[in-house]
């Protein structure tokens, strides 16, 4: 984790962004997924957005287009994965999974002139088939201003995991 | 445990194969034990001093290569007391040293210090003594490393017979050869190992598993089918599956989803191909998707790219599984890119297909459990009895026809050494299949 001086908020597209206003607009996107509301989620990003989950050996620094992961969704595979998920022939998740999750430990880091970055912890609680997971690890977000509020450019979720446990696909949202 | 019977054109399986302790006891005891097993790939470990642990079979292993460059496996246990010696992952070494009583050992096996070595009688006999444990036999093909626990299995290559030109056919897809990647993919299911090798030599499984999948293919532009699709059983329970009706292939079968760019490049390369290999060779080597099971723990999903699984059964009803990405070595970084992003959305654990496959055989797993101990005995037991008729008639298997899986049970029973555990009933086909050459 990069560390920084203040975390309290960052200068970005001449605006002021507050830990608050992010921290409220990850709430919001954990209440949006807990809730099964993709639509909802997919307009939390900006078009051309991506989201990756790289696998439990992760090292900072590995690049997913070099590597092997568990999701690399480009902006085409994104949407194909949220229509997938809203299809009932998303057999992996139906009936769904609840889920359950905590974010903390928010922290803000500038990284350029329309974006920045934002660590996180996540704690994610799954149900599902009898079984009750727990899926522990940080965030690595890249968020952009836009008029209609923040917009995800880039959402990683690193696992803090050695392997996923028995049952413990990633057949949801992490 | 199996029914084959070739007057009513049926093959059973007894559920209790999946299910029972005792089985699973008796499969670490002789197939795991007994049989070469797929250890890694030499590129996880491509310098000197590199080192990876791995259990197989249940075993702690040390895979490495030494200082002077040889490949070994040796058993991750102290010759001492038996502690774990290595409790890394991964890393470069020159020395393991246990942390319980100090020794140490180098990475060719050989024992570096005992402290206080004196106090054993003649000491030099008792350290020639106290070298590293190394698997019984190790020998690699086309850079698949693979060892065994019991000294006279048969010769590698005469284990894999037909598979072994496939796992070539990788290797001769690049002409600078392949290499795995790291971002291993490593995960478990609850589910007994069969059931992942059923799944994989299943096409049958295709189109209403992954209907959310081929949805995606179509969309993209792709008219996915299963024609010209088959399956093939290897023989030493290996299987085969030949596919040519879905998913294109990086940088040897071009698809609209995979853009203009790679649609150059995949030209450039399939004259290059062409050359370097024949036409013929080439057309086996790039036009067709083939998914390869290597009894009985190795699977080679050479498909849109290419992924190695192994699997390492746990318990009757776990299995851990772990997935590397192999590619060409020298690699334009653009299609690499795509290569990887296209893989992962298909397979592993958070891809748009592989999590719908889990799910089956884990609702396999629980399933199950409806029929054992049943008053009615003869309900316990699972149908692999699609494409019989067509074997009979001497007509090739198609990739939704369960012979490839048959091939693998009738091995199993004999790897297991079950007594009576084969039943066949009528005679098998003059015409029965076996097998597929294209050398």
């Amino acid at each position: 984790m990069t560390a920084t001086t203040n975390t309290h908020s960052v200068r970005c597209q001449g605006r002021t962004i507050t830990r608050p206003e992010v921290e409220d607009f990850l709430y919001s996107e954990a209440d949006i997924l807990d809730h099964w509301d993709y639509d909802g989620w997919l307009a939390l990003f900006e078009p051309g957005a991506r989201y990756e989950i790289p696998t439990t050996d992760y090292r900072p620094g590995w690049s997913p287009h070099e590597t092997g992961s568990f999701v690399d969704d480009d902006w085409d595979l994104l949407r194909a994965r949220i229509k997938r998920l809203k299809s009932r022939k998303a057999h992996a998740e139906n009936p769904h999974s609840r889920t359950h999750r905590l974010v903390s430990n928010v922290r803000l880091s500038e990284h350029t002139e329309d974006s920045f970055r934002v660590a996180a912890s996540f704690v994610v609680h799954r149900a599902r088939d009898g079984h009750f997971d727990a899926y522990v690890g940080w965030y690595e977000h890249v968020l952009v201003p836009t008029e209609d509020g923040l917009r995800f450019r880039l959402r990683r979720s690193v696992l803090g995991h050695e392997s996923l446990a028995a049952g413990a696909r990633l057949s949801f949202i992490l | 445990m199996i029914v084959e019977n070739w007057d009513q054109l049926t093959f059973r399986v007894n559920r209790e194969a999946y299910r029972s302790a005792e089985i699973f006891t008796r499969e670490r005891g002789w197939v795991w034990t007994h049989t070469w097993l797929y250890l890694g790939h030499e590129t996880e470990i491509p310098n000197p001093n590199d080192f990876k642990v791995r259990t197989l079979g249940g075993r702690p292993l040390i895979f490495c290569r030494d200082t002077a460059g040889e490949v070994h496996a040796f058993l991750n246990s102290c010759p001492h007391r038996g502690t774990v010696l290595c409790r890394e992952s991964e890393g470069s070494t020159r020395l393991f040293q246990c942390f319980y009583h100090a020794w140490t050992f180098r990475n060719n096996g050989d024992l570096a210090a005992i402290p206080d070595a004196d106090a054993y009688e003649s000491s030099d006999a008792f350290k020639a003594s106290m070298g590293l444990r190394g698997v019984p036999r190790l020998e690699i093909h086309e850079g698949y490393v693979f060892v065994a626990f019991d000294p006279d299995v048969p010769p590698l290559l005469e284990h894999l017979g037909d598979a072994a030109d496939y796992m070539t056919m990788i290797e001769q897809q690049h002409v600078g050869g392949m290499t795995t990647l790291p971002g291993t993919q490593q995960y478990s299911v609850r589910g007994n190992w069969k059931l992942a090798v059923e799944n994989a030599m299943d096409g049958y499984h295709f189109a209403p598993t992954h209907n959310t999948f081929v949805g995606y293919l179509r969309e993209s532009g792709f008219a996915v089918t299963d024609d010209n699709q088959y399956a093939y059983n290897l023989g030493n329970g290996h299987g085969l599956l030949v596919l040519t009706g879905h998913g294109g292939r990086i940088s040897m079968l071009w698809e609209p989803r995979f853009g203009e760019d790679e649609r150059v490049r995949t030209e450039q390369h399939r004259a290059e191909m062409a050359q370097r290999l024949g036409e013929e060779r080439a057309h086996y080597v790039a036009d067709e998707s083939h998914i390869l099971f290597v009894f009985p723990n190795l699977l080679l999903f050479d498909i849109e790219g290419l992924s190695i699984r192994q699997l390492e059964p746990v318990a009757p009803d776990q299995t851990d599984v772990r997935a590397w990405q192999l590619v060409p070595r020298d690699e334009d970084s653009a299609a690499r890119a795509l290569r990887m992003k296209t893989v992962v959305s298909f397979v592993g654990p958070g891809g748009l297909a592989t999590p719908d496959d889990i799910e089956a055989y884990e609702a396999v797993q629980r399933g199950i459990q409806a029929t054992a101990g049943t008053a009615v005995p003869e309900l316990d037991y699972s149908d692999m009895s699609r494409g019989m008729a067509d074997e009979v008639k001497g007509v090739q298997g198609r990739s939704t026809d369960e012979g490839a899986m048959r091939g693998f049970w009738r091995h199993w029973i004999d790897a297991v050494g079950l007594e009576d555990g084969l039943q066949v009933h009528g005679e098998r086909p003059a015409s029965f299949l076996e097998g597929r050459d294209v050398r």
